[in-house]
């Protein structure tokens, strides 16, 4: 090494001017990169204490002995928009064109459990997603979709409708005959969306979305084993404004607070700590994203060791989603989208992500039309076939780059943790309001940066097209609320009152008690009662809470 | 307006999710000087009451789930009903380029699309006034 350093230095010396180190660049979450990387820059790495093998600790490597040549990444493009029986045709028409799996996005009153007719909600039903209201709505988004084979991850968000929206479709798969034990998939089910990432009117207090989330994951684990109860959705706190860093320190110091919580409850780590899954996003920093996948996967196996002890080496596996950064996209020349797309899912796949979304290219203009849906779809697909990613396991691996990425991202990481680990935890960081204002800093610097040029953004801040006419199609949601209003109508007349109301007293006696609600929800749903009316019924035992302004 | 420093309501309309945009922009036009009271997801009703209450001079909302178009008019509605049409309503977020000529008539003042440089928006603001 001392060989090294020295011819090293003889080169710096003749090849580069004096202030060459003066010019490093930072990546998006600010670390200083080098012109160039040496051994030098990895000379503390031990293969077997610090990477492993695929499969084994720290999993830097891969989670999964085989990787993609065991089983390719699922290609899970996220669909929802309008009434049910109009998603219903596009998850059809996206597994009919090769997608592996479901991925089901819920419309703005849905994810904040209320019905689509709500006075509060009416203006965006069916917007930015599906729009569920009952068991019935549930029957009609899966109908003719194979949900015994295939996986379903439900992207409930809000933990107050997650636990209805996953009882339903337990529910549903119950009255196909399929047994709970039998479905596979993930519900979203993440209290920081709630409190912090895309709050809205009239949110749960923190404490009470977090207990509604581990509620969820208690009765996965005890019902419904093959499910991931939560994936804890790094890629929204990305989208808020966060860094990288705070990213991966954010999912982690939640899932960390979760697994406290569940093990408080009685649970034995192994029971469900395997089941906790991530999303992370994909950002424009093509080798910092690489690294901080591959970091995540270090830090988690780390802290769950030291800190539980775990006997089942896949309560150590992080494993997770990604969907390429739709906060990376633009209005402008919207085309373009199509390559920062498939950048982003490049990076996914060298980081080694176990399912991926690529991004529609009108996504900064509407909600994708099929054309749009379908390209993101080939993009995923020729990622898979034709690049050759797939052939060799963490390729990057090695690289004294991407390896000294990874140990400074896994720092920085750690220490943002120690630091929230030192104000009580995740939930307090939301309740003092700590983790807003992290995010909006975050989100100002950004933009700043990106409006003085120092970060480029092509067709925003160079190679603009000035009077451009859009080249797309602009997608219109279908009609919304009057159908479900029909719905909706003709239920409540049909169901027996009485059932229903000794289904929405059975939830509020389970809020008073501080008992899991999952099973009196799972029987509410059965007795047709609505999303908009459980969530109500919990919000009057828990109250609401206005996030800290600033 | 004689007064020293303008006043703003930042809102974001009805159930939209993003605050990444209307808090972005609340900063900025705080560190513009401006005087900004940022109230998260509000209904039109609301959002004009408090814009009364606060006496502001604009009201910025903020909204990129499509629910421009039934919410955005109805804010201008609703101040007119009350005798406030004096306070200018500038609307920013996913905001399809085709609809912007009908925001216009209803009488959204401006409309600032993904990708706006914030320095536009101040500009467009203290301009106005």
């Amino acid at each position: 090494m001392q060989g090294l350093r020295q011819k090293r230095q003889e080169w710096e010396r003749s090849c580069l001017s004096k202030d060459e180190e003066e010019k490093n660049p930072r990546t998006l979450s600010g670390l200083n990169v080098k012109l160039l990387y040496t051994p030098e820059d990895t000379a503390g790495l031990d293969y077997l204490r610090d990477l492993g093998f695929p499969g084994k600790e720290p999993f830097v490597r891969g989670v999964y002995p085989t990787m993609y040549r065991g089983r390719k990444w699922t290609i899970r493009q996220l669909a929802g928009f309008g009434p049910p029986e109009e998603t219903n045709k596009r998850y059809k028409f996206l597994l009919d064109q090769g997608a592996t799996g479901i991925n089901a996005v819920f419309d703005y009153p849905t994810l904040r459990g209320y019905d689509s007719t709500d006075p509060l909600g009416r203006a965006d039903a069916g917007r930015g997603g599906v729009a569920i209201d009952t068991l019935e709505d549930m029957g009609i988004l899966f109908d003719g979709i194979p949900i015994e084979s295939i996986s379903c991850s439900l992207v409930t968000s809000h933990p107050i409708s997650n636990i209805t929206v996953q009882s339903m479709f337990f529910a549903n798969a119950q009255g196909r005959g399929i047994p709970l034990e039998r479905l596979t998939g993930t519900s979203q089910n993440d209290f920081l969306m709630e409190t912090a990432v895309t709050v809205s009117i009239e949110v749960l207090p923190p404490q009470h979305s977090f207990k509604l989330c581990c509620d969820a994951i208690e009765y996965c684990t005890r019902h419904v084993p093959r499910w991931n109860p939560v994936s804890f959705a790094g890629y929204n706190y990305r989208e808020a404004g966060c860094t990288a860093i705070q990213e991966v320190a954010f999912v982690i110091a939640n899932a960390l607070a979760c697994t406290e919580e569940l093990i408080r409850r009685g649970l034995d780590v192994d029971s469900f700590a395997p089941r906790l899954s991530f999303f992370l996003s994909a950002h424009n920093d093509f080798f910092e994203e690489i690294a901080k996948y591959r970091a995540a996967r270090r830090v988690w196996c780390r802290i769950m060791k030291e800190r539980f002890g775990p006997k089942d080496p896949r309560s150590l596996a992080f494993r997770f989603h990604v969907q390429t950064a739709g906060g990376a996209l633009t209005a402008q020349q919207p085309l373009n989208n199509i390559t920062r797309a498939a950048y982003h899912g490049l990076a996914a796949v060298l980081g080694g992500a176990q399912s991926v979304h690529i991004d529609g290219y009108d996504e900064a203009l509407c909600t994708p039309t099929e054309l749009s849906a379908l390209t993101a779809l080939r993009t995923n697909q020729i990622l898979q076939l034709e690049t050759g990613v797939t052939r060799t396991i963490d390729p990057l691996g090695g690289s004294y780059f991407i390896e000294s990425m990874t140990n400074k991202l896994e720092e920085r990481i750690v220490s943002l943790l120690e630091e929230i680990d030192r104000m009580g935890g995740i939930v307090k960081a939301v309740e003092n309001g700590w983790i807003h204002k992290e995010i909006a800093e975050a989100a100002y610097a950004y933009q700043k940066a990106v409006e003085s040029g120092e970060i480029p953004i092509v067709g925003i801040n160079c190679y603009r097209t000035e009077d451009e006419e859009l080249p797309v199609e602009i997608f219109k949601v279908p009609e919304t609320v009057q159908i479900q209003e029909q719905k909706i109508r003709r239920i409540k007349k049909e169901r027996s009152a009485l059932e229903a109301q000794k289904a929405l007293d059975a939830v509020s006696r389970c809020c008073d008690r501080g008992e899991n609600l999952m099973e009196v929800i799972v029987e509410s749903v059965k007795a047709h009662v609505t999303l908009g009316e459980i969530s109500h019924t919990i919000r009057q035992a828990y109250g609401t809470w206005n996030m800290p302004l600033f | 307006m004689n007064r020293k420093h303008l006043r703003v309501l930042i809102a974001r309309l009805g159930m939209d999710a993003h605050w990444r945009g209307s808090i972005v922009v609340a900063r900025a036009l705080r560190d513009a000087g401006m005087e900004v009271i940022y109230v998260g997801n509000q209904m039109p009703e609301n959002i004009v009451d408090t814009a009364i209450q606060e006496d502001v001079d604009v009201i910025g909302l903020s909204t990129l789930s499509g629910n421009h178009m039934i919410l955005a008019p109805e804010v201008v509605r609703n101040l007119k009903i009350k005798g406030a049409e004096d306070i200018m309503v500038i609307l920013g977020g996913t905001v399809p380029p085709g609809d912007i000529p009908r925001l216009k008539e209803s009488g959204i003042a401006e409309v600032f699309g993904p990708g706006t440089p914030l320095k536009e928006i101040i500009r467009f603001i203290s301009g106005s006034n």
